[in-house]
């Protein structure tokens, strides 16, 4: 079992500020780095792109792992490119979702896709054990939620998981980095998408023919259905008002 | 006599549905016992779909407590408005329901108890969905891009079968969706693919005619345990949540002087504890439990007003939540026309009898053993 070694491979992607454009690693992809340094093993990251890009040399100064990348010139499909070079490993973990590029946050779906393997989303912590990862969710309204999933699986880290990636410059200029042969390439199949510039998105609304009485009466009504009003009775029956209030739309559980 | 012709205001009216028509020359009508209440034409809203429906659109998303979140709804309307007269809107509802879809567009109802309360089973969702998608054949699925359910859901199933998915939708037309892109300085736009994963706030929900809301019987076939198990859900602490997280939120106001009691009444229903400005500017409550147009906008399930009497500023803090109640000596205050139930009475004697009303309860755990000990 001592020889035994997990291997972790983190996809990292290029981000982009939103104020200034330019290019840096994305946040999302440096908290699954750390999540990888801190569950243990060995760790490869590898992106997919340009090896040229500068911005890449950051995630080197975040961990101490090797960085791997693809040459791929944009607009190709990585899937392919990444499945090859993914086999072997235990653990695949990514960001919730890129900020630049499509930023559908599907590549984890697509390659547990291509690969076979579970995918684990939305996941906050990870720990590692007897061939198992056990992960905590995110869940909205402050709930956590345990889950554990066989290896070899995908994870993609929340934006809010709780850790601190932290900066060595050491590492920057120390850390070594390897472009892997070119792979075939694969069209993107996404060419039905046309940008435009970016404009506030309209609410599509039901249209609906109404007379001015209607409109009228639509802008001097106010929109709240006023609930119900309890005026009569001890202190005791108005709290027993309220808890039957709850308990009838199963808000509390006594 | 002036040239100008006099017209009596009070001339022959008639009510259609359109409202009242008074321009009706040589003729004469009353109202009759029409009424225009608002609830009257809540209900005359006429079914969207009359004939036989020739295809579907699916909408896909998971209840809580029985209900569906605003997200939801949107989600169904979004597809009502895009179906064309022949096409029925179809929801799949992962979780019990307890409430009438028919109001928010939809036409026909599946409903799949099983995959509820939190649980974690892809495994079942896939097979699912991929099983409703099989039998219906809708042309799309719209679902809401919630990052644990349906997003997560519907990017598995859209991988799975390989079709195309636009995610993080944030404009829909009938021939076209549209998403952010580079840090939302693009706007990406392509024609409707096979599934829809809209962001919250992309539709609006009121609809002016409603669905059939007829519930199909379904019935989930049974999967073998994957490679995933659920360990069930963390217990986490209301008071120590951000407010802005928090489901359940107790928030005092001008009206509360006994913060203790209202501790202890945050501490029975697991909640955070809110304040008004009155209370905060007073230095009763830390500037962070400020809910209100200058303090946190909340969104919980529950929000319990005690001795707030609802200013606009505060309302805009709490226009998410679903259900608001009040506790407040004014039955005329701004908060008991937000509210779902409003009790009028001094607040200091409610809290004080929630709190000794509740401790005569039956634990949950007790009611459990019990059901154990029974069977």
């Amino acid at each position: 079992m001592d020889s035994w070694q997990l291997r972790i491979a983190v996809l990292v992607s290029i981000g982009r500020n939103p104020v200034s454009g330019a290019a840096r690693p994305n946040r999302n992809d440096l908290l699954a780095l750390e999540l990888a340094r801190k569950a243990g093993g060995e760790v490869t990251i590898l992106h997919a792109g340009d090896p040229n890009e500068p911005a890449l040399a950051d995630y080197l100064a975040y961990s101490a792992a090797p960085l791997e990348t693809i040459p791929l010139p944009g607009g190709q499909d990585i899937v392919p490119a990444l499945a090859a070079r993914l086999q072997g490993f235990h653990l695949i973990l990514t960001g919730s979702r890129t900020e630049g590029g499509e930023a559908s946050g599907m590549l984890p779906y697509a390659l547990a896709k291509r690969l076979g393997l579970p995918i684990v989303a939305q996941a906050l912590d990870l720990a590692v054990a007897e061939g198992q990862a056990e992960i905590t969710q995110f869940l909205p309204k402050g709930q956590r939620r345990r889950v554990t999933v066989g290896l070899p699986a995908i994870i993609a880290v929340h934006p809010m998981a709780p850790l601190a990636p932290r900066y060595s410059h050491l590492r920057r200029v120390s850390g070594q980095s390897v472009a892997l042969p070119a792979p075939a390439l694969t069209e993107s199949a996404s060419t039905a998408w046309r940008t435009e510039p970016a404009r506030k998105p309209v609410v599509l609304k039901a249209g609906e023919k109404k007379s001015g009485h209607a409109r009228m009466a639509a802008a001097i009504t106010s929109e709240s259905k006023g609930g119900t009003l309890v005026t009569d009775g001890t202190p005791a029956e108005k709290a027993q008002a309220i808890l039957a209030y709850l308990r009838s739309h199963r808000l509390i559980e006594f | 006599m002036s040239g100008i012709r006099r017209i009596n205001p009070r001339r022959p009216f008639r009510i259609t549905r359109e409202g009242i028509r008074r321009i009706v020359l040589g003729e004469e009508g009353d109202a009759g016992d029409i009424t225009l209440s608002p609830v009257a034409r809540a209900a005359s809203k006429p079914l969207r779909l009359v004939g036989e429906a020739t295809a579907t659109l699916l909408v896909v998303a998971h209840s809580d407590r029985g209900a569906l979140d605003a997200p939801a709804r949107e989600a169904i309307a979004a597809a009502a408005i895009l179906a064309d007269p022949a096409t029925a809107v179809l929801v799949l509802v992962l979780g019990d329901l307890a409430e009438e879809l028919g109001p928010f567009g939809a036409d026909r109802i599946l409903v799949v108890p099983e995959c509820g309360n939190g649980a974690f089973l892809p495994d079942l969702e896939v097979s699912v969905l991929s099983d409703v998608i099989d039998r219906f054949q809708p042309r799309h699925v719209l679902m809401p891009d919630s990052p644990t359910g349906t997003g997560d859901l519907g990017r598995r199933v859209a991988a799975a079968l390989d079709a195309e998915i636009a995610t993080h939708v944030v404009e829909l037309k009938p021939d076209s969706v549209a998403c952010y892109r580079q840090g939302g300085t693009l706007l990406a736009r392509r024609g409707l693919p096979r599934f829809i994963l809209l962001d919250p706030g992309a539709i609006d929900a009121a609809l002016p005619f409603r669905g059939a809301g007829e519930r199909l019987d379904y019935a989930a076939h049974a999967v073998a345990p994957g490679l995933y198990r659920d360990l069930g859900l963390k217990p986490v602490a209301g008071a120590a949540l951000p407010l802005e997280e928090a489901d359940f939120i107790v928030a005092a106001g001008n009206g509360v002087r006994d913060v203790p009691t209202l501790e202890a009444v945050a501490d029975l229903f697991g909640a955070a504890i809110g304040a008004s400005r009155v209370a905060v500017e007073d230095g009763r409550f830390p500037r962070d439990k400020q809910v209100g147009a200058t303090g946190k906008t909340v969104q919980a399930s529950v929000y319990m007003a005690i001795g707030i009497s609802g200013a606009v500023q505060h309302l805009q803090g709490i226009r998410a939540c679903r259900h608001v109640i009040a506790i407040n000596s004014d039955a005329s205050a701004p908060i008991a026309r937000r509210a779902d139930l409003t009790i009028v009475a001094d607040a200091q004697a409610v809290m004080q009898a929630l709190v000794s009303e509740t401790a005569r309860r039956n634990w949950p755990g007790d009611a459990l053993d019990e059901a154990r000990a029974d069977g």
